[in-house]
C-alpha cells in the first residue's frame, strides 16, 4: 500500500485563554490514502472547519503533527506553507468566497495566477474548468450576478483548475438548495473519479456523506 | 508582481462600485494631487522669481574678479594677456580701485573710484547720479585723502570732472560707484589703490559655468568666481526654496494621512479577499506588497495628476500674466511662474515618499491579519 498522503496525528486545537478557553479537537488523528474521498461529520462546534483550516495549512495546532504528501509540515515557513498550499492544495470554502471584483473566469484563473502562469495561458485552463462544471456560459460574469449554486460551482472550478493533489471543501453544499447541493456533489464525484483527486469533504448533510468513501464522524468532546 | 499588476487595477476600477471607501479613496487621491499641485505651484513660483534675479547678475557685470593674492597691486607680466587669448570669448577688464568724496551741490559723499583703462569719460551709477543730484553734463569735485606734496606741505588731492555718462550698475561689486579715466585715477588714486581684473562673460555663456574654469592664473593671483561674488544672494535664494518648498511638501504629508485611512479602510474591507488569497497561496509579504501596491498606485496617480495641473495653471498664469506686479517696484510687470522638470520630478518623489510611508502600516496590519478571521468573516 502506498504512503498516506495526510497524517494527522494527535491534534489538539482550542480557542481562547483562560476560564473562557474551548478545546475543539482533543487528540484527533486522521489517515487519508491517495485517491480516498472523506466526508467529515459532526454537528456544529465540533471542529470540522477547524480541521480542514488545520490540514489546509492556515491555522497550526496547538499540539500533534500533520504529514502531507509525506512531508511533515510543522516546521515549515509561511512562503513554504503558501507554497505548498498554491502547488497542492484546492479549497471550496463554506461561503462561495469568489473575489468580488474580479469576473468568474478570472476568479477560477487566480491559482494559476498566482503561481505565476501566463495570463493567456491560465485564461484558457480556467474556461476549460468552466466547461466542465457547465459555466462557460457565464465566464465572464462577475460574481454578483452569479446564483448562489453556479459561485459555488466556480468555486470547486477554481479549487481544481491548479490540479491540485488534495482537495479540502467545507460545506461545499451547505448553502444549495438539496437539487443543487446534488449536482455540486455529484461533480465533484466525477471530477474526483477522472481525475484520481484525493478529498476532504467537510459536510453536514448525511446522504451526500454517505457517497463518499469514507465517513468521520467528530462528536463533542471526543478523540477520532 | 505580475500577480499584483493584475490584481491592483481590479481593486482600483472596483474602488467605484464601493461608495464608502470610494469617497474617502477620492478624497486622498484628490488632497494628495492638490498637495502635489501646490508644491509644483510655489517650486515655479519660486523659480519665476528667482530666475529673473538671477538674470539680472548674469546681466550686469562685472563675472568675476582676479584679484592680487597679497597687497594691492597685480603681479607684473604677460599673464593678462595670455589670459584674455586663452579665453577669447570672454572680456577681461584691468581697473584700479580706491575711495573719494564727491561733492555736489555743496554736499560731500564718500564713493568708490574704478580706475578703467581705455574708458573716454566719467562715468556714475544711476544711484549714485540720484543720491548726489547729477546728470550727463554735471560737474563734480572729487577729492581723496592720498597726501600730494605741495609747498604748503601734504594736501589732499581734488580733480574736478564732468560727469559723461550716468549708467545702470556701473558696478555690481560695489553699488553707486563712479568709472574714471586712466588719467583722472592717476590724478585721484597716484597708483596707491589696489588693481583687479574684472572679467565679463557675454550671453549666451553661463558665468556660474566659465569663472568656475577660469585659469591657469599666475601666482598671486585668486580667482573670485561668479558663485563667490554672488554667495550670500545666491545662498539666500536656495534657502528661501528649500524652506518654503519643505513649508508646502507638509501639505502632501498632511494628504498622505488620507490615504493611510483610506488603505486602512481598503484593507478592512478586503479581509475577505485577502484570505482567500492566502488560501490560494500568496504569502503574507504578497498581501502586504498588494496593499503597499495600491497605495503607490493611488500616490502616483495623484501625483501625476498634481504635477499636471501644477505645471497647466503655472504655464497658463505665466503666459496670460494673470497676476500684475506694480510698475516700479518690481523689475518684472507680473508675477513670472518657471516650472523646471527637476522640480516635477522632486514633486512626484516626495508624493510617492509620502504615499509609501502611508501605506506601509496598513500594509503590514494587513499582512498579519489571521487567514482564518477573514474566510469566517464572511
Amino acid at each position: 500500500m502506498s504512503e498516506p498522503l495526510v497524517v494527522a496525528k494527535d491534534l489538539w486545537k482550542g480557542y481562547g485563554a483562560g476560564p473562557r478557553r474551548v478545546e475543539v479537537l482533543r487528540g484527533f488523528s486522521l489517515t487519508v490514502q491517495e485517491g480516498e474521498m472523506v466526508a467529515v461529520v459532526g454537528p456544529s462546534g465540533v471542529g470540522k472547519t477547524t480541521l480542514l483550516y488545520l490540514l489546509g495549512l492556515l491555522d497550526h495546532p496547538d499540539a500533534g503533527e500533520i504529514t502531507l504528501f509525506g512531508q511533515n509540515v510543522g516546521g515549515l515557513g509561511q512562503e513554504e506553507r503558501a507554497r505548498l498550499r498554491n502547488r497542492f492544495l484546492g479549497f471550496v470554502f463554506q461561503h462561495h468566497l469568489l473575489l468580488g471584483d474580479f469576473n468568474l473566469e478570472e476568479n477560477v484563473a487566480m491559482p494559476l495566477l498566482l503561481a505565476g502562469e501566463a495570463k493567456s495561458t491560465a485564461l484558457v485552463r480556467a474556461r476549460e474548468l468552466l466547461a466542465e462544471v457547465g459555466l462557460l456560459h457565464r465566464a465572464r460574469h462577475f460574481p454578483d450576478e452569479l446564483s448562489g449554486g453556479e459561485q459555488q460551482r466556480g468555486a470547486v472550478a477554481r479549487a481544481l483548475v491548479a490540479r491540485p493533489r488534495l482537495l479540502l471543501a467545507d460545506e461545499p453544499t451547505g448553502n444549495l438548495d438539496a437539487e443543487n447541493a446534488r449536482g455540486l456533489f455529484q461533480l465533484l464525484a466525477t471530477l474526483h473519479l477522472r481525475d484520481g483527486l484525493t478529498s476532504v469533504i467537510v459536510t453536514h448533510n448525511e446522504a451526500l456523506a454517505r457517497n463518499c468513501h469514507r465517513v468521520v464522524r467528530l462528536l463533542p468532546e471526543s478523540k477520532v | 508582481m505580475q500577480f499584483l499588476l493584475f490584481l491592483v487595477p481590479r481593486y482600483l476600477l472596483g474602488l467605484a462600485r464601493r461608495t464608502q471607501v470610494a469617497v474617502v479613496s477620492a478624497i486622498s487621491f484628490v488632497s494628495l494631487a492638490l498637495g502635489a499641485m501646490a508644491l509644483v505651484l510655489t517650486l515655479a513660483l519660486l523659480e519665476g522669481f528667482q530666475s529673473t534675479v538671477r538674470r539680472e547678475l548674469k546681466g550686469t557685470g562685472p563675472h568675476a574678479l582676479l584679484l592680487p593674492a597679497q597687497g594691492k597691486r597685480l603681479p607684473a607680466g604677460p599673464w593678462l594677456d595670455q589670459l584674455t587669448q586663452a579665453h577669447p570669448q570672454l572680456r577681461f577688464c584691468k581697473v584700479e580701485r580706491g575711495v573719494a568724496w564727491m561733492s555736489t551741490l555743496g554736499e560731500a559723499t564718500p564713493v568708490e573710484v574704478e580706475v578703467v583703462a581705455g574708458l573716454f569719460g566719467v562715468e556714475v551709477d544711476r544711484v549714485r547720479a540720484a543720491m548726489g543730484g547729477v546728470g550727463v553734463g554735471s560737474e563734480v569735485d572729487l577729492l581723496t585723502p592720498v597726501p600730494l606734496l605741495s609747498p604748503l606741505g601734504p594736501t589732499p588731492r581734488q580733480v574736478r570732472v564732468r560727469v559723461e555718462r550716468v549708467v545702470e550698475g556701473a558696478s555690481k561689486s560695489s553699488p553707486g560707484s563712479l568709472r574714471v579715466p586712466t588719467a583722472v585715477g592717476e590724478l585721484l588714486l597716484g597708483g596707491s589703490g589696489r588693481e583687479e581684473v574684472q572679467v565679463a562673460v557675454p550671453p549666451p555663456l553661463d558665468p556660474l559655468v566659465v569663472t568656475e574654469r577660469l585659469g591657469p592664473l599666475p601666482a598671486g593671483v585668486v580667482l573670485r568666481s561668479f558663485r563667490e561674488l554672488n554667495r550670500p544672494l545666491l545662498a539666500a535664494l536656495a534657502l528661501e526654496k528649500l524652506l518654503i518648498g519643505l513649508g508646502v511638501a507638509l501639505i502632501v504629508v498632511v494628504a498622505s494621512l488620507n490615504l493611510l485611512c483610506n488603505l486602512t479602510m481598503l484593507a478592512a474591507e478586503k479581509r475577505a479577499d485577502a484570505a482567500i488569497l492566502q488560501a490560494m497561496g500568496l504569502p503574507p509579504r504578497g498581501i502586504a506588497q498588494l496593499f503597499r501596491t495600491l497605495g503607490l498606485a493611488i500616490g502616483a496617480g495623484a501625483g501625476l495628476a498634481g504635477c499636471a495641473f501644477g505645471w497647466g495653471l503655472a504655464a497658463l498664469l505665466h503666459r496670460t500674466q494673470a497676476l500684475p506686479l506694480p510698475r516700479g517696484v518690481f523689475a518684472l510687470n507680473h508675477v513670472p511662474f518657471a516650472v523646471l522638470p527637476e522640480h516635477l520630478a522632486l514633486v512626484m518623489g516626495v508624493t510617492m515618499v509620502a504615499a509609501w510611508a502611508a501605506t506601509s502600516s496598513p500594509a503590514r496590519a494587513a499582512a498579519r491579519r489571521s487567514v482564518l478571521e477573514g474566510l469566517r468573516r464572511e
